[in-house]
């Protein structure tokens, strides 16, 4: 299989022979992501050890809305778009590229999916499950801590925004 | 009827001509035993007494040649009672057995497996024993008496009278003796049987044992029964050895008799000395007849009343008959079902059924639906004959039910229970349960067994077939039975690699000599192929010398030496002070135990990089680096160089292996089936690269479509068929068992089906299909009667029967229950869960 992540592991390989092990290209990665940078490089380690990657098709759903699901997920490389599928059809939200992180509530609640995500390209995720990412968070809660204040962060943005959208519906109406 | 049977009659039947025989080999014996006493006498009298040689020589031949066909005839004869014992035993025990399968359900409810069980082995054989000599043992040994009487009696009457008359004292006291002892007999039997009664139950309900720590109690239950077994026993072994006791007294008692007359009457001259030796001789022969006649007298009694203890207790008439009396083939009946004032008693007690009428007409559908207690399943048990009722009618075709023989019904009728029983053996033997038991003989019209396709196709209607192929799958072949589709499997291995490699190969690492394998261990990725010995599995690998002078040759050592230092280095790094969590050593090469040892290891190479490390150490990381597995251990990488070195080591390794040891090791060779592996994985061959249970289910679909596609689908099948699925379906899942129960009952083809909640346990899907068999592809061809437990099933039924307290209180289409808003009403609205 000719995948973007075959040439990548290909390009890693420097020309004596020697080549990063998957560990370290996964770190690479966690630290250029916002919500897993402020995280100490050693306890970065692990969470590059604990995760895994996955492979999805050009067109096939990562979820769906609604589903519940265990995982966060990190864009390696390929581009996902955010779809609301609302009965008849399915109302386009946003489009997530290499380096960004989603799925994020899963890893603190079993809670359904607000929305889905689906492959654009051939895509590959780097993710991590909510089993590890709480034990994790217990090794070293400093790093929970880091984290709930993003995702508050997040949520307050959320909310914002929607109260905005409901409000400007309530002028019009 | 058997239970009824005298003991004795057993004896008499069938065997006549072989009794006789015995009885003539008898009598020939004791002639034999009586001649030698003669010539004892003419011995010492003619011979001796007048010093002739010649007719020393003759009597003695004639003593040795009477003495020697004696004990040949004794042989013959221990032999025939033998045989004819264990002949009578062999037909008391199928007889009895025949019987105790035809009786009532009702009574094996109350009757726990392990009193049957006892009663059909351990006290069934000691009966047997005896009725080998039950006839024999007494003529012999009468007949030798009266034979030695009466030889004494002709020596001297009055000396014979004299030493007979101690006998009838003997006759008098030890009946007495007895008496008490068969009554402790009885009692023994009863403990023995509540005690296997008591183990049975625990064996059966051990997971309440063990789940509850009931150890001490269910030993303080077993130890009650235990010390009266104790204590009868002792009183038992009282009686027997006093009887023994009593009759030994008696006979010694003779000789003293013997000596003090004979030897007066022989020193008055009246006696000569020859004929006091012979009557000496005689007396003493009459012990063994008379012991052996105590013995059988004591057989006997035990064996009569172990009869009597076992016959008593399956003394219950079949409710049913299984075989019609005249000669005619089992009725073919219409599907028609008319109950009429059906009424059923539990232990004569409780009215499970109350006045029960209903007509369904041949192909219409019932359903009967209820609270739990209302006597739905009863009155499915009823109709399915397994239940025996009194009062009122129920007709299947226009013949009354009771009246109609197992056989009959068996042939036009399919009874699917709750919970099927699943015997020991294979799917394919529990699916042909009931037709095998209707082509046997002594059931009628001989059916022939259903074909394979039959077979496939009803597995298919029930939703069975997926599992079945799923089994198939996950068979390991043995080259003894499966070699040609072995060799079947491994063209279809070859289209698989080459139609699917380009696209799954993301998916498999393919066993494919010429690329490194990186969901595999290096230790593999060498070996590639099945180990068959222990020293070639891949944790023996650092102690298999051929293996470790194999990778000095190959310029292995230092490079996966430095791999597994690296491995170890980078694994204590990340992992140190999470030991306790076995969970962060899911994927990393040194597991939680072992930690400990390679962190002492890493602080050694630290602190004295330069000195060599000691053997064990060097091995420790040598396995470390075996082990390695390059897509599961993310914390090192195998450099290109290393992973081609490892290829070729891989070639020059087979090649060694097939000069010095060519049986160790199964390569993986495209040519060659992995009996270690499973249908899936040979077909497939390769590792698979995730454990997502998507992606395996989509390999599985693609092989399965090419195993379709080439006419090999059906075999895989039937090799799933072969399953052996322990004891009691142990190995199956509940929905298993209840597809098996129900395509035993389908495969018969029956015009009548009774289905007790037979889909109770099923999945939704697997529900949802068999009931659209039921309701759409089975309708009007075949009457169904089926308890049903959950309301939503029961819309597509001709009739629904409503029932409460043993009464039908609401009977029509579902439609009209619905608008008459009774019983029925309430219970679709009503929380749903009780039903």
């Amino acid at each position: 299989m000719n995948s973007p992540m075959d040439r990548e592991r290909a390009s890693d390989s420097d020309p004596g022979g020697k080549s990063r092990c998957e560990l370290e290209i996964n770190l690479e990665i966690l630290r250029k992501v916002s919500i897993f940078s402020a995280i100490p490089i050693d306890r970065l380690k692990l969470y590059a050890y604990l995760s895994k990657r996955l492979k999805y098709r050009a067109g096939e759903f990562v979820f769906r809305h609604g589903e519940s699901g265990n995982l966060g997920y990190i864009i390696i490389c390929g581009m996902a778009q955010v779809i609301r599928e609302i009965q008849t059809h399915s109302i386009f939200l946003h489009e997530f590229k290499e380096g960004d992180f989603f799925g994020g509530f899963a890893l603190f609640a079993d809670a359904p999916r607000l929305f889905s995500v689906r492959a654009v390209t051939d895509l590959e995720c780097l993710t991590i499950d909510r089993e590890t990412f709480q034990k994790l968070i217990v090794q070293s809660p400093e790093v929970g801590v880091r984290m709930l204040e993003i995702l508050v962060r997040r949520v307050i943005q959320m909310e914002e925004k929607l109260l905005q959208d409901q409000s400007v519906a309530c002028l019009v109406r | 009827m058997i239970s009824r049977k005298p003991l004795f009659a057993w004896v008499f039947e069938r065997q006549r001509g072989l009794q006789v025989l015995l009885i003539l080999l008898i009598l020939a014996a004791i002639l034999l035993r009586v001649f030698p006493l003669e010539m004892q006498k003419r011995i010492v009298n003619t011979a001796i007494g007048l010093r002739n040689l010649n007719a020393l020589f003759l009597y003695c031949g004639l003593y040795l040649a009477a003495v020697v066909l004696a004990g040949l005839f004794k042989y013959l004869i221990n032999l025939l009672q033998g045989y004819l014992g264990q002949r009578i035993l062999l037909r008391m025990r199928t007889q009895l057995y025949d019987h105790i399968l035809s009786l009532p359900l009702p009574f094996f409810r109350r009757t726990p497996p392990g009193m049957v069980i006892a009663s059909l082995t351990s006290e069934l054989s000691a009966i047997g024993e005896f009725m080998g000599g039950a006839i024999a043992v007494p003529i012999i040994n009468v007949l030798t008496l009266l034979a030695f009487a009466a030889y004494m009696a002709y020596l001297n009457p009055l000396l014979a009278l004299l030493s007979f008359s101690i006998y009838p004292i003997e006759i008098v006291i030890i009946p007495l003796l007895q008496k008490r002892f068969n009554r402790l007999n009885r009692d023994r039997i009863e403990v023995t049987r509540t005690m296997s009664n008591v183990i049975g139950e625990a064996i059966s309900g051990m997971h309440e044992v063990q789940g509850n720590a009931g150890y001490q109690l269910e030993n303080q239950k077993l130890g009650g029964s235990a010390s009266r077994l104790f204590e009868i026993r002792l009183k038992m072994n009282n009686f027997k050895f006093l009887i023994k006791f009593t009759n030994n007294f008696f006979q010694s008692l003779g000789p003293f008799i013997l000596f003090i007359v004979g030897g007066y009457l022989t020193i008055q001259g009246r006696f000569d000395l020859g004929a006091l030796v012979a009557f000496l001789s005689a007396y003493e022969k009459l012990y063994d007849p008379w012991k052996e006649l105590m013995d059988y007298y004591q057989g006997y009694q035990d064996s009569k009343v172990r009869y009597r203890q076992i016959m008593d207790a399956f003394d219950v008439a079949p409710e049913f008959q299984r075989l019609p009396e005249e000669d005619r083939e089992p009725y073919l009946l219409d599907g028609r079902i008319d109950v009429e004032a059906l009424s059923f008693m539990a232990d004569g007690q409780i009215r499970i059924l109350d006045q029960i009428s209903l007509a369904l007409q041949a192909g219409q559908q019932l359903a009967l639906v209820g609270l739990s207690g209302s006597g739905k399943s009863t009155l499915a048990m009823v109709v399915g004959q397994l239940y025996h009722y009194r009062s009122g009618h129920v007709l299947i075709g226009g013949r009354e039910l009771r009246d109609l023989t197992r056989v009959d019904v068996s042939h036009n009728m399919g009874f699917v229970a709750q919970y099927p029983f699943i015997f020991d053996g294979t799917i394919l033997d529990n699916l042909l349960y009931a037709c095998r038991a209707l082509s046997s003989k002594g059931s009628g019209k001989q059916r022939p067994l259903p074909t394979r396709e039959e077979i496939f196709q009803v597995l298919d209607r029930i939703a069975f077939a997926d599992d079945i192929l799923e089994i198939g799958l996950n068979t390991l072949l043995t080259p003894e039975r499966h070699p040609r589709f072995a060799g079947q499997l491994i063209g279809v291995r070859d289209s698989f690699f080459q139609r699917w490699e380009r696209e799954l190969g993301g998916l498999v690492d393919f066993f494919d000599a010429s690329r490194f394998q990186h969901h595999t261990s290096i230790a593999e990725n060498i070996i590639f192929g099945h180990p068959n010995r222990k020293l070639y599995e891949s944790q023996e690998l650092t102690h298999n010398e051929l293996f470790r002078r194999f990778l000095h040759q190959a310029n292995l050592q230092t490079p996966l030496l430095a791999l597994g230092k690296d491995l170890a280095v980078s694994t204590v790094d990340l992992l140190k002070g999470l030991e306790a969590d076995a969970f962060f050593f899911k994927t990393s090469p040194i597991s939680a135990d072992e930690f400990d040892f390679y962190r002492e290891l890493v602080d050694r190479l630290s602190h004295g990089a330069r000195e060599r490390l000691p053997r064990e150490l060097e091995d420790a990381l040598l396995g470390l680096a075996l082990r390695f597995t390059p897509a599961v251990h993310k914390m090192a990488s195998l450099s290109t160089g290393l992973e081609e070195q490892l290829l070729q080591a891989r070639q020059d390794f087979m090649a060694l292996i097939t000069r010095e040891d060519p049986d160790a090791i199964t390569f993986y060779r495209p040519g060659e089936y992995l009996y270690a592996h499973s249908v899936l994985e040979n077909v497939i061959f390769g590792h698979l690269r995730t454990d997502q249970a998507e992606v395996n289910e989509r390999l599985r679909r693609v092989v399965v479509d090419l195993l379709e596609e080439v006419g090999l689908i059906d075999d895989v099948r039937e090799i799933g068929l072969e399953f052996q699925v322990g004891s009691k379906g142990d190995r199956l899942s509940g929905g298993q068992k209840q597809k098996i129960g129900i395509a035993r009952a389908l495969l018969k083809n029956p015009h009548i089906l009774i289905l007790d909640e037979a889909t109770a346990s099923l999945d939704n899907a697997s529900q949802a299909r068999i009931q659209h068999l039921l309701n759409v592809e089975l309708k009007g061809k075949h009457t169904l009667v089926a308890v049903v437990h959950r309301l939503e099933m029961v819309r597509e039924y001709d009739l629904i029967a409503v029932m409460k307290a043993g009464r039908i209180v609401e009977l029509g289409r579902y439609e009209e229950l619905m608008a008459r808003k009774g019983l029925f009403y309430e219970l679709a609205h009503g929380s749903g869960e009780s039903f």
